[in-house]
């Protein structure tokens, strides 16, 4: 077989049936996937920066909650109604803790905690509120802008819907 | 060989009835779909809109509404019951106020509870830009009961779901 003949064989196969059963796998293993377990993603807004830009392109992985709980500094993918928009945010709080910002700094149960991805200069007031049962609290790492303008607070666990891969 | 024919003949029968009583007859899901689409095509502007296509976009939103819809979108201080006429005049004022509106819907879930009531629960997403040339991005879930009257899907109520809660 000549190396033309082998590229031709490459690029347009014979359809035999074994063929074709193997491309109807490879696209439902791709659709489910892609579709479900690996959704591809592209970020939109500067909630996440510097941590995630405007424009950046991800994949929301939802096994990675299988077998363990949301933790305090875990970057999580927040469902609306379903999995086409979704939010990046960081957990800050679980349930049952109190949040609480001070001139920019956050504070959990009263105690100060250290956000090294936090770079921009933050000056939010929040004052004390308790996460509730079965939610954890989440915030976008870019907190320099007026704390109206922020979408934040405590989200269901039932939609956290992944992490980013990277 | 002349039975495959004829069994061939039959099937594609079947498949162009099939697609012709799709076609003139769509299923109740895909007519509440439509207002949706309708509703979006005519808050959307684009910057070259004129005064007259604003105008008939107006009137065409407020035939979208059952002649008394409730409204909570505690975002914008909406909540109680409104007229399509108070709708129309409010899409109005709130379009005058962007240079240019983009309206989407996604991740759809149609419930019908009822003979000639459709729940619908959905992501909104509004992006544009302000006259002041702001940058406007806002999503939304949205929870909607519409009510056939008329043999027309009207909306009667809309809800903002509350995702994060500060």
């Amino acid at each position: 077989m000549t190396v033309h003949h082998k590229i031709r064989k490459f690029f347009f196969p014979s359809l035999t049936p074994k063929f074709l059963i193997r491309v109807s796998l490879i696209a439902l293993f791709a659709y489910l996937f892609f579709g479900y377990l690996c959704i591809p993603f592209t970020i939109q807004g500067i909630s996440m920066e510097p941590t995630y830009h405007h424009g950046g392109v991800n994949f929301c992985w939802r096994l990675h909650y299988l077998f363990s709980e949301p933790k305090r500094h875990d970057v999580v993918t927040v469902r609306f109604a379903g999995s086409k928009v979704m939010l990046l945010k960081r957990v800050v709080a679980r349930e049952g803790e109190q949040v609480e910002f001070r001139d920019g700094e956050l504070f959990v149960d009263g105690k100060e905690i250290e956000e090294p991805y936090v770079r921009y200069p933050c000056d939010w007031n929040l004052p004390p509120r308790q996460v509730e049962e079965n939610h954890i609290y989440v915030v976008g790492d870019n907190r320099n802008m007026p704390i109206e303008n922020h979408h934040f607070g405590q989200a269901s666990k039932s939609r956290i819907m992944g992490v980013p891969l990277w | 060989m002349v039975k495959v024919k004829y069994l061939l003949i039959g099937l594609m029968m079947v498949v162009i009835g099939c697609v012709i009583v799709i076609t003139v007859f769509p299923r109740e899901e895909k007519r509440v779909k439509k207002q949706f689409h309708l509703l979006s095509e005519w808050v959307s502007k684009s910057p070259e809109e004129n005064a007259l296509t604003m105008l008939q976009k107006m009137k065409n939103i407020g035939s979208l509404f059952d002649a008394h819809c409730e409204l909570k979108v505690p975002d914008h201080s909406l909540s109680g019951t409104y007229t399509r006429e108070e709708i129309s005049t409010y899409a109005g004022s709130a379009r005058s106020q962007a240079s240019q509106l983009d309206l989407k819907f996604y991740d759809f879930d149609i419930a019908f509870p009822e003979k000639g009531v459709a729940k619908v629960t959905l992501t909104a997403r509004l992006t544009g830009r302000s006259t002041a040339g702001e940058q406007t991005d806002d999503t939304r879930e949205l929870e909607c009961v519409l009510k056939k009257i008329e043999n027309k899907w009207l909306f009667s109520q809309i809800e903002v779901v509350e995702v994060l809660k500060k």
